[in-house]
């Protein structure tokens, strides 16, 4: 990330060059977890994890009953993050506008990402926000990558280690797994996941002590 | 985790455990490391997540410790272990990640198994999906994505997303999985590798 950065400040770079000493200074560049606090909106039963990292400067919007795992970054840098209802968000998940090729650039118009209700994001999976939508019940998995501007349908699957590409629409009940391959989900078991998922909610919430006042 | 002021990079325990400073352990009174265990800077182990039926406050001395490592296991950088979480009589509850001895766990993998044999080694970027059993001896390769509920038996090696396994572990391939040179060869101060 910061390469681009210092690319990017370090353009009189000619003029420096002469005094070489002055270019060892690059640690006065902040940590990346320092950015600006974005506005919040907590639904009052929210537990969020005192080592969740939320930056950037749109707002961030968090439905009743969700649970955000420690160590998940949400970065709306770029645009709102609207999370639904009872979704889980796990650990090492980065959700929001990262960026392009390391370096941020604030022209374009819409970096918002949109989570429906009963959401699970798990370990390690990364939502590329660019008017990226996610429906309800849907599961992205472990290691998983969801490229801007996707639209996913409801209760979809998308299995670990898989990719959704960029601007790809995905309809409903689908399995996204292996090397790019989908099938769909006739299982029809989308009302009992949910309810799976409200009683993992409350089992989590007894577990993960929250601290919303935090971010707010 | 003692605050003594930053010496090195890891902390060394009694036990001969090697823990980096920047690994991420939640919940440490419910994680139980069996000596000489090495976690890497980046490692991420959940032991909040602990079973759920000694109640709400989890603290103290109940047996709920959420996971159990064995000796001589190796966890590198930007692994994560976290308990598997499943519908037992009907309510939601973790159940304790159980592990054996030389264990070894690559870069960035996610292991969310229920019971990991001894002498396993598992690659980079892999992913063990809830409740999976890994046997002893057995080799998984770089990027596999083991399903949730998986048996892995015995002397096999697996790959594939979804895992299959797609070979044994030869004769005599054993002493691959010894942990102990590995062992020597990260902390604060490496003693030199044997001539």
């Amino acid at each position: 990330m910061f390469a681009g950065e210092q690319a990017e400040l370090g353009k009189p770079s000619d003029t420096m060059s002469s005094s070489a000493t002055t270019a060892k200074r690059t640690s006065t560049v902040p940590p990346a977890s320092a950015g600006p606090k974005p506005p919040v909106s907590f639904s009052s039963s929210v537990t969020i994890a005192e080592l969740a990292v939320l930056t950037g400067t749109y707002p961030v919007a968090i439905g009743s009953e969700t649970v955000i795992h420690p160590r998940a970054r949400l970065e709306s840098l770029g645009g709102s993050i609207t999370i639904g209802r009872r979704c889980i968000i796990h650990e090492r998940t980065k959700i929001g506008y990262m960026g392009t090729e390391g370096k941020v650039v604030l022209d374009e118009d819409d970096r918002a990402v949109v989570l429906g209700d009963y959401v699970t994001v798990e370990v390690g999976a990364v939502v590329e926000a660019s008017g990226t939508i996610i429906g309800e019940g849907t599961v992205v998995g472990v290691g998983s990558r969801v490229g801007r501007g996707a639209v996913i349908g409801k209760y979809c699957t998308i299995a670990p280690q898989s990719e959704v590409p960029a601007g790809v629409t995905i309809p409903d009940h689908t399995v996204v797994y292996g090397e790019n391959k989908q099938r769909t989900d006739r299982r029809g078991v989308a009302a009992s996941m949910m309810k799976a998922q409200a009683q993992q909610i409350t089992n989590l919430r007894t577990k993960i002590p929250s601290n919303p006042a935090k971010f707010q | 985790m003692s605050r003594r002021a930053p010496k090195g990079e890891y902390i060394e325990t009694d036990t001969g455990n090697k823990v980096a400073r920047k690994a991420i352990l939640v919940g440490t009174q419910n994680i139980t490391l069996g000596g000489k265990t090495v976690i890497q800077p980046e490692v991420m182990i959940r032991g909040d997540l602990s079973r759920s039926s000694a109640s709400s406050g989890g603290s103290g001395s109940g047996n709920n410790t959420a996971i159990s490592i064995g000796r001589y296991c190796f966890f590198s950088r930007g692994c994560c272990l976290r308990p598997p979480g499943r519908f037992y009589k009907g309510h939601f509850t973790h159940l304790p990640l159980r592990m054996g001895d030389h264990v070894f766990v690559g870069q960035n993998s996610v292991v969310q198994a229920a019971t990991i044999g001894s002498h396993v080694h598992i690659g980079e970027g892999v992913v063990i999906g809830e409740m999976a059993t890994i046997k002893d001896y057995t080799r998984i390769l770089d990027g596999t994505v083991v399903p949730p509920y998986m048996t892995i038996p015995s002397f096999s090696i697996v790959a594939g997303r979804p895992a299959r396994v797609i070979g044994e572990v030869p004769e005599g391939g054993h002493e691959a999985f010894e942990l102990r040179e590995l062992y020597k060869t990260v902390g604060n101060n490496v003693q030199p590798a044997p001539a």
